[in-house]
């Protein structure tokens, strides 16, 4: 469970982006969070992982039973905290010269000491655990590859694996099917649907057709506020209203996409 | 006067001036061309008597030509274990700014600093023998080792380690999972550069009192016997010849493999 409590967020030179954000995820959720550029859809991610501090407000986050506020808390707390948050980002991310093993055992690097990191890494019912990651994302065969060597399609594939395997409480992708084509994207979307049975997924996305249908809700930021909240089917007006002028930008890049060959 | 003689004038008075300046600078380094038609002549009778090496000490030298290699190579070891550190405390993407140009700049006055001030000072406190030069050796590897692995680890994906940092990661695992793995093409072809160079290095100090070939060579010219020295001459080419080598072929390897990717 995740709960955002009205955070602001104003830039050095006073602009403020964020003017009060609200709302809440538990367990079943996949939000796609939808807005124009510039509504501040990258900035809440960031303050729900930690990356960035809100001006104010609370980020609660349950973690056994206990809520705690990764907006305000000290590094260890953090620390801790960010163990239970898996991220997804629009570009991937992995360490190129590692595995694709060792790229999902990262996953878990919050939760063991220093030491035994530094002296003997992981143990093996951690890397037996790291190949079920792997093939609840069907690349079990991808294992000993270098990360660097894959396609992007499959390069998502292996950070969606690192982040089930870090078991999080909450699971967070900023963008996670920006830079793929439209098949993988789907099954990109596919893969993490089912993942939301088990904690709140929420997204950002820039494809409002492809969230509507794999998201169970969606939630709109314009001008650094919540202008939507709710079911996933939205009509044709109300993505008018939310983004304005964008709205033809985005379905001739859809067309467009949808006419490459894959 | 017409442009054309101006300048013509001009160009003369630049030659001139040049010309003036070159026979200056001969003056001032006491260059006399008599001397060095001699010098040469003499060089050259000099070279005669070098040859034919002596070759009856070549097993006398076979332990030095040892002694250099492992000077070298542990200097090599003990340095990039050296500027590994140095290197992570002048990283600007993993260390407060403070400490970044606190590393960076002791780094800086030591590749200022030749490594045979080094060994000078190190043979007055340690005495004369390979250890010092060890020492000195694994010192003068900070200045340039460091910076170029400290500049390898600012280029390292700035968003792969905000990941790894973002499963909540300590400072320690990103540099293990991240840093140590991104870099390591650089560092192992910059650490074996750094090897052939202290192979000639050690030569070199080894004249001064480090030990090694370069003592022997010392040795045998204070002793005017030129054939001799002229076989330890030809040990350091073989030496250097085959550590270049060596190292070419498996830093193109490691280049190789890092395109791979």
């Amino acid at each position: 469970m995740i709960e955002v409590n009205n955070i602001t967020k104003s830039l050095p030179n006073g602009r403020q982006i964020l003017k009060g954000i609200s709302f809440k995820a538990n367990k079943g959720d996949f939000i796609g969070i939808l807005g124009p550029s510039g509504a501040g859809k990258t900035l809440t991610m960031r303050c729900l992982n930690g990356l960035t501090k809100p001006s104010s407000g609370q980020i609660l986050i349950d973690v056994n039973g206990k809520h705690q506020d990764i907006s305000n808390c000290n590094k260890k707390m953090m620390r801790q905290l960010r163990q239970k948050i898996g991220v997804v980002f629009q570009g991937f991310n992995l360490v190129k010269r590692l595995s694709v093993l060792e790229n999902v055992m990262i996953g878990k690097l919050g939760q063991i000491n220093t030491f035994r990191s530094l002296l003997y890494g992981f143990t093996d019912s951690e890397a037996n655990a790291a190949i079920e990651a792997l093939e609840k994302v069907k690349i079990p065969h991808l294992a000993n590859r270098k990360a660097g060597s894959l396609s992007g399609g499959e390069m998502q594939r292996v950070a969606i694996a690192r982040a089930i395997f870090q078991e999080p409480v909450i699971l967070l992708a900023d963008e996670p099917i920006a830079n793929l084509d439209p098949s993988n994207a789907k099954k990109i979307m596919k893969q993490l649907r089912p993942l939301a049975e088990q904690m709140p997924i929420i997204g950002v996305f820039h494809q409002p057709e492809i969230a509507s249908k794999y998201c169970t809700r969606i939630i709109a930021i314009k001008d650094g506020m919540v202008y939507y909240d709710g079911d996933s089917n939205i009509s044709e007006s109300l993505l008018a209203e939310i983004y304005g002028d964008e709205l033809q930008e985005i379905e001739q890049a859809n067309v467009q996409l949808n006419l490459s060959p894959v | 006067m017409n442009a054309k003689t101006s300048q013509k004038i001009k160009k003369g008075g630049l030659l001139f001036i040049f010309l003036l300046l070159i026979y200056l600078s001969m003056i001032t380094c006491e260059v006399k061309i008599n001397i060095l038609i001699t010098g040469i002549l003499n060089g050259l009778g000099f070279i005669l008597k070098m040859f034919p090496p002596n070759i009856n000490v070549i097993s006398k030298m076979v332990y030095p030509a040892l002694e250099t290699i492992i000077i070298a190579l542990l200097s090599t070891i003990f340095g990039v274990i050296l500027s590994f550190f140095f290197a992570l405390c002048g990283a600007s993407n993993i260390v407060p700014s403070w400490l970044k140009a606190t590393s960076r700049f002791l780094m800086a006055v030591e590749r200022a600093l030749p490594e045979i001030i080094f060994l000078l000072l190190l043979v007055s406190a340690l005495g004369i023998g390979p250890f010092p030069g060890v020492v000195a050796l694994s010192i003068g590897c900070v200045g340039m080792l460091g910076r170029l692995f400290a500049d390898a680890m600012e280029e390292v994906n700035a968003k792969t380690m905000e990941a790894v940092a973002s499963v909540g990661a300590s400072k320690l695992q990103i540099v293990q999972y991240v840093v140590i793995p991104e870099i390591l093409p650089s560092l192992i072809a910059n650490s074996l550069f750094r090897l052939e160079m202290n192979i000639r290095l050690s030569v070199l100090l080894g004249a001064v009192g480090a030990g090694g070939i370069g003592y022997e060579i010392n040795y045998y010219f204070g002793l005017l016997e030129y054939k001799k020295a002229t076989t330890a001459f030809l040990m350091v080419l073989l030496l250097v010849f085959l550590t270049e080598r060596l190292s070419d072929y498996l830093r193109k390897r490691i280049i190789k493999e890092g395109k791979l990717k």
